[in-house]
């Protein structure tokens, strides 16, 4: 009820979006098999129950990735983060989950809280995970071994800090590509959006 | 149907016969004549013939009506056979039927005799089983009446416990009494101790007056401390008996003190909660009453500057209603200054019209300046020219003169010699002089008409190059009033300048809406880019993390590659020593083949199937010892190996645990030679060794005979 009433900050907004990706990316390689099912295990999180990786490499990987990336969320210099899925054999990116984040830059001025609801933000955060969730219906099977990497596009004068380096964007040839909900915290807006290969028989 | 079909052939018998009758007569009637001669014995043969015949026929008819009835007979009787056959046929196959019925009954009796069987069966266990239950319920009620007993019991103790608990307060109750005749005792016995004193003083005097009195003086002495010990006992006992007196008495007020605080410390938490609800509402109410009075303090500013807009807009609406505007709402001033933007985007049109046009006519008008600067220029000129064309013109008028006085004068001289010299010779050539100067100044004069026509021209030039120039001033001064006239006012622009432009806004407009469409497309493309992950490079870089899984899992790829190559590098540099060195044994040590999928199953398997020698050595043990037990329970021996062909036997019947035959097998256990050996036991069997090995050479009957003297021996004892 507090939050509700204090309305959202700048750190409150980044945490939330992480908090988010932590739990999607987490959805995602759950639903999409990139690791062993027994590997995950159940919580509850935004009304929803929700599979958490307890790998530990897995684990360590991501809460690195996500504090980094909090931390950019507070600085509103993130403009993308991206789940590339790559297939081990033929070294071919077979789908791209894409989440463009548009940061209000306003708020680094102004730490005046928003007015926003928590409760309407987990609806939003909720809806998107469920068409996470329901992707996996028309995508196709990823029937080889696959391995999956975290991109974030971030602005040009970003330094880059150490454990990081530069990449590419690792586009999909021939792709199919379906935009998802999205959410917003009045100061991240986070829409998402999945791009996979294109198979010939279909 | 009998007598029916008698009658019948009666009847028919009869037909026949009268038509018979009939027939002979006809015959008769014409034979007559034929025969009417004849005598009568001759008619009688013939009539006894005839009758005969008659009786023939009769009898032939009787016999043909008799055939015929066989027949029908035999028609009738071979529908009857055939109906019976039907119905024989029938009845069979109903027979048939019932036969099956009767099977298909009997198998079901047998069936239900079989099912009344089986419910026999189970009637008889549900019997039992009935018997069971009330044999256990019988129990039960067995063990509820113990239950009840004991309760009863239980209960019985209860109340003894309760007359005892009874008694013991009773014993209280008495103890206290007894405590109170104590007390009493003991005041009486202070009494008496006073008294006792009094009489120890008297004592004491006695014993002053008395010497003998002291000794008993001594022992009441010794009786009165005595007594004052247990004074000090009994008054010890009557201060505890007090602190428990006033602590009973306290009991019940303290229970009650500790129900009141235990209501009290409820109540107290009761109070706390709803307290803490209180802080919470208060907490909430403060919260309320802080954002009520930012809220008020926001109503009020929203209330001045709400004034201050009204004020305001009290303003608009005067300037609304002073301009004579229609001004009465926020639309209306939208409205207005979208007109009034608009008029001004009109005029601005027309300004630039306007301009564009006064900038073509001051280009005409610096063109006509020029014109007229040159004009000017021109006419000062033909001014020049008249100037000096009048200065010719005097110059020629005083030559004119000049040359009429000359010519006067020559005239005059001419006169004077005429007159002199009048009618000479020479005047004919004066003549001709004269002529020639008449002619020559006619000359003059023709060429000084010339001259003054040339003049007049001139002049006329002059004139009209001053018309071309006041034409042209006036222009300028037209000009320069449109000028004005463009400047000052609205000058209507002209349809073709408004035309042209709006061809060229229609242009604008369709080459706008090409490039809008152009634009989404690029849009759209920029999208499905932005959708494929594309990106600006100038603003963006993509980073990620340097030990991604998906990096690490392509290192361990590529390291799992590298090994498997250095791995087959290695089993084919092995090949080939092998192939050069023959069958010559290999270093082992240099080769170290990580286990195989191959060795991993064999291992496998090797667990398995030690686990399976594991689980039938378990089996064996068991089964051993169960034939083991079995032997051991069925001939009374307990056979056990003790060394390699040699077993020793215990009998049951023992009477010691030493007590044992030990046998020996001579070569192979199947070629069943067994040697008694001897021992402490076998020594005392000495008789039945004689008799049943070696006579009778069969150690089944001496164990025999061993167990039934062992079993005889017990069963005596």
């Amino acid at each position: 009820m507090s939050s509700t009433l204090k309305g959202i900050t700048l750190k409150g907004s980044a945490e939330l979006v992480a908090e988010f990706f932590s739990f999607g990316i987490n959805s995602i390689l759950y639903q999409r098999g990139i690791y062993p099912p027994e590997t995950f295990t159940r919580v509850t999180q935004y009304d929803l129950s929700l599979q958490l990786t307890t790998d530990p490499k897995l684990k360590n990987y991501l809460s690195n990735v996500v504090s980094q990336l909090k931390e950019w969320l507070f600085d509103c210099t993130v403009q993308k983060l991206v789940v590339v899925i790559t297939c081990l054999e033929t070294n071919e990116v077979l789908e791209r989950w894409q989440f463009d984040i548009e940061c209000d830059k306003t708020a680094k001025e102004s730490s005046a809280p928003r007015e926003m609801s928590m409760k309407a933000i987990q609806q939003e955060i909720r809806s998107v995970i469920r068409q996470i969730t329901a992707t996996v219906t028309f995508l196709p099977l990823l029937e080889t071994a696959c391995a999956f990497d975290l991109l974030i596009y971030t602005d040009k004068d970003l330094e880059v800090p150490e454990k990081w380096e530069e990449s590419g964007p690792q586009m999909i040839d021939q792709s199919e590509e379906v935009r998802l909900r999205s959410f917003t915290t009045s100061i991240h807006k986070v829409s998402s959006m999945v791009a996979y290969k294109r198979m010939d028989s279909m | 149907m009998d007598d029916l079909e008698d009658d019948t052939t009666v009847f028919s018998t009869l037909k026949s016969f009268k038509n018979f009758i009939t027939r002979p007569d006809r015959s008769l009637s014409e034979a007559g004549p034929a025969y009417g001669r004849s005598d009568l014995q001759k008619l009688y043969t013939q009539r006894l013939e005839m009758e005969e015949a008659a009786e023939r026929i009769h009898s032939h008819t009787n016999l043909l009506q008799l055939t015929q009835e066989k027949q029908q007979m035999e028609l009738s009787h071979k529908r009857a056979r055939i109906e019976l056959e039907k119905a024989a046929h029938l009845s069979s196959r109903d027979l048939q039927r019932e036969v099956d019925r009767n099977q298909d009954l009997l198998t079901r009796i047998r069936r239900l005799e079989d099912r009344e069987a089986d419910a026999g069966q189970a009637l008889s266990e549900q019997v039992e089983n009935n018997k069971a239950l009330k044999h256990s319920i019988e129990e039960l009620h067995k063990k509820v009446d113990e239950k009840d007993s004991k309760l009863t019991e239980a209960n019985q103790t209860i109340s003894a416990l309760r007359d005892e608990l009874r008694g013991l307060n009773q014993q209280l109750q008495t103890q206290e009494s007894k405590l109170s005749t104590q007390t009493l005792e003991n005041q009486a016995l202070q009494e008496q101790s006073e008294l006792q004193r009094r009489k120890y003083q008297e004592l004491s005097q006695r014993y002053q007056s008395l010497q003998t009195s002291q000794f008993s003086s001594t022992e009441s002495e010794l009786k009165i401390k005595e007594l004052e010990r247990r004074l000090a006992l009994q008054e010890q006992d009557s201060v505890i008996v007090k602190n428990m007196k006033t602590e009973v008495a306290r009991l019940p007020d303290l229970e009650r003190e500790v129900k009141r605080l235990r209501e009290e410390n409820a109540y107290l938490r009761e109070t706390k909660e709803n307290s803490s609800l209180l802080k919470e509402e208060t907490e909430g109410l403060r919260k309320k009453l802080k954002r009520m009075e930012k809220v008020k303090e926001d109503m009020v500013n929203l209330e001045l500057e709400k004034e201050k807009l009204e004020l305001k807009l009290k303003a608009w609406e005067d300037i609304g209603q002073t301009t004579g505007l229609n001004i009465r709402k926020p639309e209306d001033l939208s409205r207005e200054v979208i007109q009034i933007q608009q008029r001004e985007i009109n005029l601005k049109q027309q300004n630039y019209t306007l301009t564009t046009s006064l900038r073509t006519l001051e280009k005409a008008r610096a063109e006509l300046q020029t014109e007229v600067v040159q004009q000017r220029s021109k006419a000062l000129e033909e001014q020049k020219k008249r100037e000096n064309q009048d200065a010719l013109v005097k110059r020629l008028q005083k030559r004119v003169l000049l040359l009429t006085k000359e010519r006067d004068g020559m005239r005059a001289i001419l006169e004077s010699y005429d007159r002199e010299l009048a009618s000479t010779e020479y005047s004919p050539q004066l003549t001709r002089r004269v002529r020639e100067a008449e002619e020559m100044l006619q000359k003059v004069q023709a060429h000084n008409t010339e001259m003054e026509a040339q003049l007049s021209k001139a002049q006329e030039e002059a004139g009209t190059f001053k018309l071309q120039a006041q034409r042209a001033e006036l222009e300028l001064d037209v000009l320069k009033k449109q000028q004005a006239s463009v400047v000052e006012s609205n000058p209507i622009a002209t349809t073709e300048e408004i035309n042209s432009l709006r061809q060229k806004i229609e242009e604008l407009e369709s080459e706008r809406q090409r490039l809008e469409e152009q634009n989404n497309i690029l849009e759209m493309r920029l999208e499905r880019h932005n959708l494929q992950g594309d990106y600006d490079p100038v603003k963006t870089k993509v980073i990620h993390f340097r030990l991604n899984p998906t990096s690490v899992a392509k290192q361990q790829r590529a390291e799992e590659v590298e090994q498997l190559r250095e791995e087959c590098q290695r089993l084919r540099d092995r090949l080939r020593t092998l192939q050069a060195e023959g069958t010559m044994a290999t270093d082992d040590a240099s080769f170290s083949i990580p286990p195989s999928q191959e060795v991993l199953d064999l291992r496998k398997q090797m667990e398995s199937a030690e686990l399976k020698n594991q689980r039938l050595k378990e089996v064996f043990q068991k089964k051993i010892q169960e034939f083991r037990t079995a032997c051991y329970v069925l001939t009374g021996y307990q056979i056990d190996i003790t060394m390699e062909n040699q077993y020793r036997l215990t009998s049951v019947y023992a009477e010691r645990m030493e007590d044992c035959l030990l046998f020996k097998a001579n070569g192979p256990v199947g070629s069943g030679s067994m040697q008694l050996l001897e021992t402490d036991f076998s020594r005392t069997l000495t008789e039945m060794v004689d008799l049943h090995l070696f006579h009778q050479k069969s150690i089944p009957a001496f164990l025999s005979a061993v167990t039934l003297d062992l079993f005889s021996r017990q069963t005596i004892i």
